[in-house]
């Protein structure tokens, strides 16, 4: 499943791992797609792993939308990811390096916010919304 | 009553039979002759359609009123589930599969909209009926048993690809090599580390090398599962060393700040595979300069 070319939204089911796959496997074509280099394309995919890995993990499921924002000065691409499940009830607490309540390194949303160039998230019970975003600026080739 | 409510499908089916069958068949052989009659014997295609055709008569015989239920254990499904599995198992597209009892269906009906019973339209709207009802029921079960099928293959498919993933090489004495390749979930995560742990016993292994070359995305949750196979190997008394992390990789696992220090890491297997025979005293040399 990837990103139709014309397509400036896309949004992808998360239900079970295959679907993290395909979500970081669109959000890493989108970025070829936009000529981000390498590193870029991994830090892109990566962070899209890391947000829809803990919809399975924390909600049980949700969707991911990837959203082409590009315009005339630079590159963009945001990435929205959306579940119903119980929320993070101390935003702060969760992006401390370290702390889990998973069992995992802790390291998932902090990490995310330092891959990605903007990042926010808004959380309730019943609906959290990670937003992040990958600013690069056009160069005469892109 | 009139006459034709006594209009008997069963009977009308017995004396039809033979004529059913041949133009049944031949339609199925026009539309599978392209792709599966080398999978399919005719004859035993006859057979099994005959066996079929008989056994929808029997159906006719014993609900003459009433439409039919298909019950899991009657002969008729037995049948068609043997047959669906077959042709699921030897390729069929699910529409050719589904068009066996569909092309049945278009027989009959231009069989009987060609007999004297179609001047009496209350008679032929009921076997019609009767009939849709059955091959409905049939196409029904044939399509469920195809996914069925499908799906245990894809089942059988994955667990064998995780059989083949997690190898353990040995690749000098006391030095063994794990190459890592797709996805890591937790499954292959402890399949992983339960047979490199066996590995490390039986081979009194001191070095292990983890090779993530083929790892496509290195996030937190693998870096987890990758953190507490070292973990357990170290337990053993075994160093591990890690090679095949990518500089985008490296990038990306520094910022999550993932911290991979515990263990040694080289850029490659190559340089991998010179660290973990110096571990073990060895090293690899060109046969002119060996002693």
């Amino acid at each position: 499943m990837t990103v139709p070319p014309e397509a400036a939204e896309f949004t992808i089911p998360i239900r079970d791992s295959t679907d993290v796959l395909r979500a970081r496997g669109s959000a890493r074509e989108l970025a070829a797609r936009l000529k981000l280099g390498s590193a870029d394309q991994t830090r892109l995919a990566t962070a899209v792993s890391e947000l829809t890995r803990n919809i399975l993990q924390y909600a049980g499921e949700g969707t991911c939308t990837i959203i082409n924002a590009s315009d005339d000065h630079q590159r963009c691409i945001r990435v929205i990811v959306e579940d119903h499940g119980p929320g993070i009830p101390d935003i702060p607490l969760a992006l401390r390096d370290g702390y889990s309540t998973g069992g995992g390194l802790g390291a998932g949303l902090p990490g995310v916010q330092r891959l990605m160039d903007e990042f926010q998230i808004t959380s309730q019970p019943g609906h959290t919304c990670l937003t992040m975003a990958m600013n690069r600026p056009r160069t005469p080739f892109t | 009553m009139t006459e034709a409510v006594d209009f008997n499908v069963a009977r009308w089916l017995e004396a039809q039979q033979e004529a059913v069958l041949d133009a049944w068949m031949s339609d199925i052989v026009s539309r599978w002759k392209k792709n599966y009659l080398h999978v399919v014997d005719t004859e035993h295609l006859h057979l099994q359609s005959r066996q079929l055709l008989e056994e929808i008569r029997k159906l006719f015989v014993e609900n003459p009123n009433e439409f039919w239920e298909p019950t899991p254990d009657s002969k008729i499904v037995v049948l068609i589930r043997s047959l669906s599995t077959q042709r699921a198992k030897q390729g069929f597209k699910p529409a050719d599969s589904t068009f066996y009892v569909l092309s049945l269906k278009r027989v009959l009906w231009r069989r009987l909209l060609q007999d004297r019973i179609a001047e009496n339209k209350v008679a032929l709207a009921t076997c019609l009926a009767m009939i849709e009802n059955v091959i409905d029921r049939l196409t029904l079960l044939i399509y469920e048993v195809y996914v069925e099928t499908r799906e245990r293959l894809i089942a059988q498919q994955s667990l064998s690809l995780l059989e083949l993933s997690t190898p353990v090489v040995r690749l000098w004495d006391r030095v063994l090599m794990v190459p890592l390749i797709g996805v890591m979930d937790t499954q292959r995560a402890r399949q992983t580390t339960e047979r490199l742990l066996e590995a490390i016993a039986k081979y009194e292994a001191t070095v292990a090398i983890l090779d993530v070359t083929g790892v496509p995305v290195l996030d937190t949750s693998v870096a987890g599962h990758i953190m507490k196979t070292i973990a357990a190997a170290q337990m053993l008394g075994a160093r591990v060393v890690m090679t095949g992390i990518s500089p985008d990789g490296a990038q990306t696992l520094v910022k999550l700040g993932v911290d991979f220090s515990v263990v040694t890491t080289r850029a490659t297997l190559r340089a991998g595979v010179a660290e973990s025979l110096l571990l073990v005293g060895k090293r690899i040399v060109a046969v002119k300069d060996a002693p």
